[in-house]
This record gives structure tokens, sequence and C-alpha cells, in this order.
């Protein structure tokens, strides 16, 4: 089954390849106000996401998951991982740009606080 | 007010707007850049008995596939803004997720779509990255 062609069945697959992806990357606005570094690193079957946010504080760590370009698989080019904290939940969406990392935050309060929920984005390098 | 980051904190102790995004710049609908695409060819953004929903259609042979229409979340640029300009949502089509995440620059809808297969058929996750127009 398919939504669209590119979804189509290829002849060969290849499991993603996640090591473009990990490693300590930081963030080229050194005045940002979202997120500070971020650190992607394999543990098992797992790729685990570990966020600080400005002014230091420790998101934690959850899991993330990679994606390739084309259902054939191969080298990670992206991923995706949620943070649910008691206030806010918060997608975090990346993809890879010629070794720029491109970091979305899509993020939502469930605190009645009224806060609007909001897109920010960041750009990181490896360290 | 918590916080995981100075972004999340309205400026000079000012009271948040209200909690409620107004989807309505990005209302309408967007056709795929790319003629020749394989993904994603158009884009529907509506609001529905004051919900905002997004109905998408995929390339296909030999028409579009018409992928239905799912709840969309609107978000502003910050805590203190209500005017939308990106927007989420998911498709779940049995045999694939696909999460589908978008904003908009200066005329253009930039869309990220995160592809998951649930089937069993091998095919990788995959990413992809589309622009569109009105």
């Amino acid at each position: 089954m398919i939504s669209r062609l590119s979804d189509r069945l290829p002849d060969r697959t290849t499991p993603i390849d996640p090591s473009p992806l990990l490693g300590e990357w930081l963030n080229y606005d050194v005045a940002t106000r979202n997120i500070s570094r971020l650190t992607l690193a394999q543990r098992g079957d797992d790729i685990v996401l570990h966020i600080n946010g400005v002014p230091d504080v420790d998101w934690g760590e959850t899991i993330a998951l990679p994606f390739a370009l084309t259902v054939d698989g191969g080298e990670a080019v992206a991923f995706k991982a949620a943070y649910g904290f008691d206030f806010v939940n918060i997608a975090v969406l990346a993809y890879l740009n010629k070794r720029l990392l491109v970091v979305d935050a899509y993020s939502t309060f469930h605190d009645g606080s009224g806060r609007s929920s909001y897109f920010v984005r960041d750009h990181f390098y490896l360290r | 007010m918590r916080y995981v980051r100075a972004e999340d904190r309205p400026p000079n102790g000012d009271a948040p707007p209200g909690g409620h995004v107004d989807p309505s710049p990005m209302l309408g609908t967007w056709f795929a850049t790319d003629k020749q695409s394989a993904g994603v060819v158009k884009l529907e953004l509506a609001e529905r008995d004051g919900a905002f929903v997004v109905r998408a259609f995929g390339a296909g042979s030999p028409e579009p596939v018409d992928w239905g229409e799912v709840p969309a979340i609107a978000y502003a640029k910050s805590v203190m803004s209500e005017e939308g300009m990106a927007v989420s949502a998911t498709y779940d089509f049995g045999f694939l997720e696909s999460l589908l995440a978008a904003y908009s620059k200066g005329g253009i809808l930039v869309l990220d779509t995160f592809n998951t297969f649930k089937d069993g058929s091998g095919r990788s996750a995959y990413f992809s990255r589309e622009f569109f127009h009105r």
C-alpha cells in the first residue's frame, strides 16, 4: 500500500545508519533562548537524545527515531523525538543539511498559563 | 510560570494572550512547487466548526491520493503571539504513520514529513522536505 508514489516498495532496502546524527551538537547562536546543545547517542538499538535548554535547563533523555531520505534506507538524514513535561509537550523535529543540523521545536502548553503554542528553529554544528 | 528554556517565558512578566493561535494566515490551498513531486502534491488548510484541519493529497497515478481530513495544531512564533505561522498534523494510515510539520515564510509553506511504516514491508522510515505555494 502507498499514500504517495515515494512510498513504493524498493527492490532492496538497507537498515538506517544513524551515525551521521550521532555526537554532541552545539547551537551556532550563542544568544539563543531555546536549545543550547543536544547529544545523540546510540545505546543498544536505541538512539537517545539529550537536550539542554537555555539557561542551563536539563531536559533529560528521550528516544529519537532516525529517518532516511527514501524507503530504501541507508544513512539517516533526520530524526524526530518528543518531550512530555507536565506543563508543555515539545516535538523535536530535525534534519541534516550539509552537516548543519536544523532543529525545529513545536511546543504546546497544557498548564492553563495562556501561553501560545509556538514554533522555533535553531541550527547546530557537530562538536 | 514553569519553563525549560528562556523562550517559554513571557518577556517582562507580561500576561500571555490566552493560548489561542489564529491559523487564518495559513488557511487556503497550497500546491507543491515541484510539479513532478512523488510526495505530497497539495495541502488544504481550513477551519471547520472552529477547528483547524488539514487535508493532504499524495502523488498518485492517474490521480492524487486523497488522504482525508485530520485535526491540526497551529503554532505562533512565540508564546506571546496569536498569529499562526506553523502547523503540525498526524496521519495514521494503518500501514504507515506520517507526521506533517510545516511553517510558512514569505508566501511559501515548507513541509517536512516523517514517515514510519508499520506493515512489516521492510520499507525504511523516511523524511521528506517539500515547498508549497498558494
